[in-house]
């Protein structure tokens, strides 16, 4: 092996030493430095996404329009194409308009923010907002949409966020069963395989009982959630060993998000 | 040296690009990584320091932007990303002189195992972290499934990224202990 090479693994491994030392402040300060140093990619990179969607949704109609109406004239191709461009526009104003309903009427205070990116990797499930310490955010403050709780922020810039998702192992949730007494912790599972997750409740009395459909909601146990956040409804109940299992299907669709709140508190 | 920038580029754009690429629901949700295979390719076509370089940097920006710290705790370690990156790009290293006489099918074929191995490490490290050792159907798709998409990509990416070296005058010829 030649100098320069030997050299080259010394610095790689100081370095690669250096990281390895880090702690959980250390490690946090580091991943919140990275994000906002990339926070301009990423809100450029949903930006550049939404018009490539909106392009090849376009272009999808347009194809359809062909082989439906081979004889039309170009001009009514185009006032088509705008026409839905207006519908998609409708649609966006209704959704917000829904979402700035629900801010006024719930009973949190809550910060809008959009999703900007989804998670890459296979083993944590994450989302990143559009909103970081500049508006107001910090770390473990649930995020919900007008339907519920869909998680937890983790990291925060100063101009984007990551929330960790209720559908992950790691995101813990005091939760209590409507129309009962029971009360317990949801989290997600570690691996996932199908579109919509599902959540356990676990840390449920033997004698619980629980019925397909009972909601379930946080019971603000722990201090990070405050209560009365749906969070799902049961799906199946079991009884193990030591304590009673209930499986939770999540009230969000948590892979089509788009808008979500941040809970500051309550008003 | 242009070439070991441009690399270094890309593999910022493809770590961003990863976060917009969803999952593959027929493959039981793996989700695509563009990155190792850009790091592995300069890791057959880049003499050792800047392959080491080219991993470190990979490493890092992997770590940033996944490890997750929760309640205090760090599920895998800052640094350790680039340990694995430096370990298999060294692997792959070892391998360019098969590369420099045009033979790509088994750094294809590796791309795609290496990929699989950097998500299994991290899956073997949050188990060891969270207990309970899961080893089921899925997890092995979820692990099999990067590596096979990886796989199926590397011929494209490879191609690609030799004509961006064809570009920048690149040689591909390995170095006699200097570094370009």
């Amino acid at each position: 092996m030649s100098r320069t090479n030997i050299i080259a693994l010394l610095i790689f491994g100081a370095i690669l030493g250096y990281f390895l030392t880090f702690g959980p402040t250390t490690t946090q300060k580091f991943k919140t430095g990275v994000y906002q140093l990339l926070a301009p990619f990423f809100t450029g990179g949903s930006g550049l996404k939404k018009q490539l969607t909106s392009v090849r949704s376009g272009l999808k109609s347009l194809d359809q329009l062909e082989h439906e109406n081979a004889n039309l004239q170009v001009e009514n191709r185009e006032l088509r194409a705008t026409n839905q461009g207006l519908r998609d526009a409708e649609n966006e104003v209704n959704r917000l308009r829904h979402a700035l309903n629900y801010r006024e009427r719930s009973v949190f205070k809550l910060i809008a923010a959009e999703i900007v990116a989804r998670d890459s990797s296979t083993w944590w499930r994450t989302v990143t907002i559009n909103r970081g310490r500049r508006d107001g955010i910090e770390i473990d403050m649930p995020v919900a949409t007008d339907e519920g709780l869909i998680g937890k922020i983790t990291t925060v810039s100063d101009s984007i966020s990551v929330v960790l998702l209720i559908s992950d192992e790691n995101c813990r949730v005091a939760a209590k069963v409507e129309g009962s007494r029971e009360q317990g912790i949801v989290s997600g599972e570690r691996v996932t395989t199908g579109l919509t997750p599902l959540l356990n409740l676990n840390f449920l009395s033997k004698q619980a009982d629980l019925k397909p459909g009972q909601k379930v909601y946080t019971s603000g146990v722990g201090g990070v959630f405050p209560s009365g956040l749906l969070i799902g409804s049961v799906k199946t109940f079991r009884v193990r060993e030591l304590d009673g299992q209930a499986q939770v299907t999540p009230v969000v669709d948590l892979s089509h998000l788009e808008d979500v709140f941040v809970v500051t508190g309550r008003k | 040296m242009i070439f070991f920038f441009v690399l270094l580029l890309l593999v910022l754009i493809a770590q961003i690009a990863e976060f917009f690429i969803p999952a593959l629901p027929w493959l039981y949700n793996a989700h695509v990584y563009i990155v190792p295979v850009i790091v592995f390719y300069g890791a057959m076509a880049l003499p050792f320091p800047l392959m080491l370089s080219l991993a470190l940097f990979a490493g890092v920006l992997l770590d940033a932007l996944t490890v997750q710290v929760i309640g205090g705790k760090v599920e895998i370690s800052a640094g350790s990303s680039i340990l694995i990156y430096g370990v298999l790009a060294g692997l792959m290293h070892g391998l360019r002189p098969l590369f420099a006489r045009g033979r790509w099918e088994v750094h294809c074929v590796l791309s795609g195992v290496f990929t699989s191995l950097i998500v299994l490490a991290q899956y073997l490290m949050i188990t060891f972290r969270r207990g309970s050792f899961v080893f089921n159907r899925e997890v092995w798709w979820q692990v099999a499934g990067p590596g096979l998409v990886a796989m199926a990509m590397a011929p494209i990416v490879f191609w690609f990224l030799q004509w961006i070296g064809r570009v920048t005058a690149y040689s591909y010829q390995p170095e006699r202990g200097r570094i370009e």
